[in-house]
C-alpha cells in the first residue's frame, strides 16, 4: 500500500469518527425529544439508528486494523489510529444509551408525566454540547480545547444530582410514581454517563495530539448522601402510614 | 416558499456556470501563462476570469446556501449564506471534507452520494450544532467535459418556518380547547335547563352560562386585541394617567380573587403620586394581565406583591411571585404570542399564550420597556418602565 494510499484512508477512516459521531449526536436528541413529548414513532427511529452506528463501528475498527497490520505507523500516525479505536467505543456507547432512553420513552408512553422536564433537557443540551466539542476537537486536532472541554462535566454532575434527589422525593410521596421516577433516574444516569463518554473522547484526543497519555478533570458523582436523603425520606413514610 | 424554489433553481444553474468558467479559467489561465512567456497577452483569459469573479460574488450574496465538493470530497465553494446556516466559516470548510466542518451526517452523505453515485434530490435533514435547525438540501451532480465530476448542495434554512407552524399548531389547539371547554359546559348547563331545573338551580346555571360566555368573549376580545397591536390599529387614547391610583384599583379588583386563593396580595407604592402619559385603559389591561398571571401561577400560601419604584425620570412598575418561576430556556420567548412555558399548566390555568404578548406590545406602544427575571421554584418578576 502507499504511503498516498495510506494518508488518505486514514484521513478517510478520521472522517468516519466524525460521521459516527455525528450520528450519535443526532440520536441523543431525538431521544431526549422523544421522551419529552412520549413520542413512540420517534423512539423507534432511533432503535433503528442503531444499525447505522454499529456499521460505522465496524468499518473504522476494520480500518484502523488494517492500517496497523499492514503499514506500521508511527508516532502521531500511530497514536491517531489507537485514539479512533478508543473512541469510537465511546462513540457507540453513547449510541446504545441513546437506544436505552428510547426504550423507557416507549416504556413510560402510557403514563402521565410526572412534572415538566426541565433538568433532563438541560443535561440532555450539556452532554451534547461535550460531544460536539469533543468531536471538533478530534477535526481540528485541537489539545486545548480537549482540555477545557470535562470541566463542563461538574454543571452534568450537579444536573444528576438534582434530578436524582428530586426523583426519590416524588416516589417517596407517591409509590405511584415509582415506575416512572425510577426510570427517569435511569435516563438521568445514561446522560450523565454520555458526558462521562464525551471526557473520555477528550482525553484520547489530548494524546492524540500531545502524546502523553493524561486523565482530564473528572467529578465523581456522588450520590451516597442522596442516597441517605431517599432512605430517610422512605423511612419518614413507612412510620407515617 | 415560491422565492426559495426560484433562488435554489437559480443557484444551481449559477453554480453549473461558474464551475464550468472556473475550469475555463483555469485552462485559459493556463494557457495565458504559457502564451505570455512568449510575451503575447489574450483578452479572452481576463474576461474568463472576470466572469468567475462576478458569478463568486453573485454566490455570496444568494439567500440560500450553496457548498460545491471536487472529485476528492474537498469543498471547493462554501457561500456566506451557508456559513451562516451551517454556522461555519468558509475559511474552516474549504479545503477540507464537509464532515470536519459540518456535523450533518445526511449532508454529507447525500453530497457524497451526488458525487459517487450521481444519485440527485431534494430532502429535509437536521444540523444539530450549537443550535438545532431544520434544512431543505437540494445536491445535484456537475460532470466536467474533463471528465471529472463536482456535487453541489443548495441549503435552505427552514428552522423559523417550522418554529412558525409548531406554533401556529400550538395556537390553533389552545385556542380550541379553550372555546370547546366552557362550550362544553354551556352544552350541558343548557340541557340541564331545558329539560326542567328548578328556581335556584336555574339561577345558579344561568350565572355559570354568563361566566363561560365571558371567558369566551375575553379570549376573542384578546385574539382581536393582539392582531390590531400588531397590525398598528389600535387606538391609544393618551392622557395624564396616575399609575399609583391605576395599581391602587387593579389589586382591590383581584383582592377578593387572592384571598379565596390563600394567597397573599401586597401593594407597595411611592408617597408621591406617580403619573405618566399613557392610555389607562391600556394599562390597566397591563396590570390586570401580570396581576391575573401572577395569580394563576402562585399556590396556595403564596405571596404576590404590585408595586412602583422609582428612578430619576424614570418609574417602574412591577409585579411579583413566589410561584414555580420559568425555566432559563423559555424565559426569552415568553413574550412571543401564542408561547405557553407549560401547555398541561396553562391548559388548566387557563392560558393562550396571548396576555405577555399584548402587555409588551401596550407598553413599547408607551415607549416603554418590559422585561423579566426568574428563578425555578422562587418566583418571577416583571418590571415594565416607564418615563416620567
Amino acid at each position: 500500500m502507499a504511503r498516498e494510499n495510506f494518508h488518505r484512508i486514514l484521513n478517510e477512516t478520521q472522517q468516519d469518527v466524525l460521521r459516527m459521531g455525528s450520528l450519535v449526536e443526532e440520536a441523543i436528541t431525538k431521544a431526549v425529544d422523544g421522551l419529552a413529548r412520549s413520542d413512540i414513532a420517534l423512539a423507534d427511529e432511533i432503535l433503528n439508528f442503531d444499525d447505522y452506528i454499529d456499521d460505522l463501528n465496524v468499518r473504522i475498527e476494520t480500518n484502523c486494523l488494517n492500517l496497523l497490520a499492514l503499514q506500521q505507523p508511527m508516532a502521531s500516525d500511530l497514536r491517531t489510529i489507537a485514539a479512533m479505536l478508543d473512541i469510537i467505543i465511546d462513540l457507540e456507547r453513547i449510541g446504545d444509551h441513546a437506544c436505552d432512553i428510547a426504550q423507557i420513552t416507549k416504556n413510560l408512553a402510557r403514563e402521565p408525566q410526572l412534572k415538566p422536564m426541565i433538568d433532563i433537557p438541560r443535561m440532555a443540551a450539556k452532554a451534547r454540547e461535550m460531544l460536539r466539542e469533543s468531536l471538533d476537537a478530534f477535526a481540528n486536532r485541537d489539545a486545548g480545547a480537549a482540555h477545557l472541554i470535562p470541566e463542563k462535566d461538574d454543571e452534568v454532575d450537579r444536573l444528576y444530582r438534582a434530578v436524582f434527589k428530586e426523583l426519590i422525593e416524588f416516589m417517596a410521596k407517591d409509590p405511584k410514581a415509582i415506575n416512572r421516577g425510577s426510570n427517569l433516574i435511569l435516563v438521568a444516569l445514561y446522560l450523565e454517563r454520555i458526558a462521562d463518554h464525551a471526557t473520555n473522547v477528550c482525553e484520547r484526543v489530548a494524546y492524540m495530539v500531545e502524546g502523553v497519555p493524561k486523565k482530564l478533570k473528572r467529578s465523581v458523582v456522588e450520590i451516597n448522601e442522596v442516597a441517605a436523603h431517599g432512605d430517610a425520606l422512605l423511612k419518614a413514610g413507612r412510620t407515617e402510614t | 416558499m415560491l422565492s426559495a424554489i426560484v433562488s435554489i433553481v437559480l443557484a444551481i444553474a449559477l453554480l453549473a456556470v461558474l464551475i464550468a468558467n472556473s475550469r475555463m479559467a483555469r485552462r485559459l489561465r493556463d494557457a495565458k501563462a504559457e502564451v505570455a512567456l512568449n510575451g503575447v497577452e489574450s483578452a479572452a483569459s481576463i474576461s474568463a476570469a472576470a466572469a468567475a469573479a462576478r458569478l463568486g460574488a453573485l454566490l455570496d450574496v444568494l439567500p440560500v446556501g450553496v457548498v460545491v465538493i471536487d472529485d476528492d470530497a474537498r469543498v471547493t465553494a462554501f457561500n456566506s449564506a451557508a456559513s451562516d446556516i451551517l454556522g461555519v466559516q468558509p475559511e474552516r470548510a474549504v479545503g477540507r471534507a464537509l464532515i470536519e466542518s459540518v456535523r450533518s451526517y445526511d449532508l454529507d452523505r447525500r453530497l457524497l452520494a451526488a458525487l459517487r453515485e450521481g444519485v440527485e434530490g431534494t430532502a429535509e435533514v437536521p444540523l444539530h450544532a450549537a443550535s438545532d435547525r431544520s434544512l431543505r438540501i437540494t445536491t445535484k451532480a456537475v460532470h466536467g467535459a474533463d471528465g471529472s465530476t463536482e456535487a453541489i448542495a443548495v441549503v435552505v434554512d427552514l428552522t423559523r418556518m417550522r418554529e412558525l407552524e409548531a406554533i401556529r399548531r400550538d395556537f390553533v389547539s389552545n385556542v380550541s380547547h379553550e372555546l370547546r371547554t366552557p362550550l362544553a359546559a354551556m352544552k350541558i348547563m343548557i340541557e340541564t335547563l331545558q329539560s326542567g331545573a328548578d328556581g335556584s338551580d336555574a339561577a345558579g346555571f344561568l350565572r355559570s352560562l354568563a361566566a363561560e360566555t365571558d371567558r369566551m368573549v375575553v379570549l376573542v376580545e384578546e385574539l382581536l386585541d393582539l392582531a390590531r397591536l400588531e397590525s398598528g390599529r389600535l387606538e391609544m387614547r393618551f392622557g395624564t394617567v396616575d399609575l399609583s391610583a391605576l395599581c391602587r384599583d387593579v389589586v382591590a379588583t383581584h383582592m377578593p380573587r387572592a384571598r379565596s386563593l390563600g394567597i397573599a396580595l401586597d401593594l407597595s407604592l411611592p408617597e408621591q403620586a406617580v403619573t405618566i402619559v399613557g392610555d389607562r385603559d391600556r394599562l390597566v389591561q397591563v396590570v390586570f394581565n401580570l396581576l391575573d398571571n401572577a395569580l394563576r401561577h402562585s399556590s396556595t400560601a403564596g405571596h404576590v406583591q404590585v408595586g412602583i419604584s422609582l428612578a430619576p425620570g424614570l418609574a417602574t412598575l412591577y409585579v411579583k411571585d413566589d410561584g414555580p418561576g420559568i425555566p432559563y430556556d423559555a424565559l426569552p420567548h415568553i413574550f412571543e404570542r401564542f408561547y405557553v412555558v407549560d401547555r398541561s399548566r396553562s391548559r388548566s390555568a387557563g392560558g393562550t399564550g396571548l396576555g405577555l404578548a399584548i402587555v409588551k406590545h401596550i407598553v413599547e406602544s408607551h415607549g416603554g420597556s418590559i422585561t423579566a427575571e426568574s428563578e425555578l421554584n422562587r418566583g418571577t418578576t416583571f418590571r415594565c418602565t416607564f418615563s416620567v
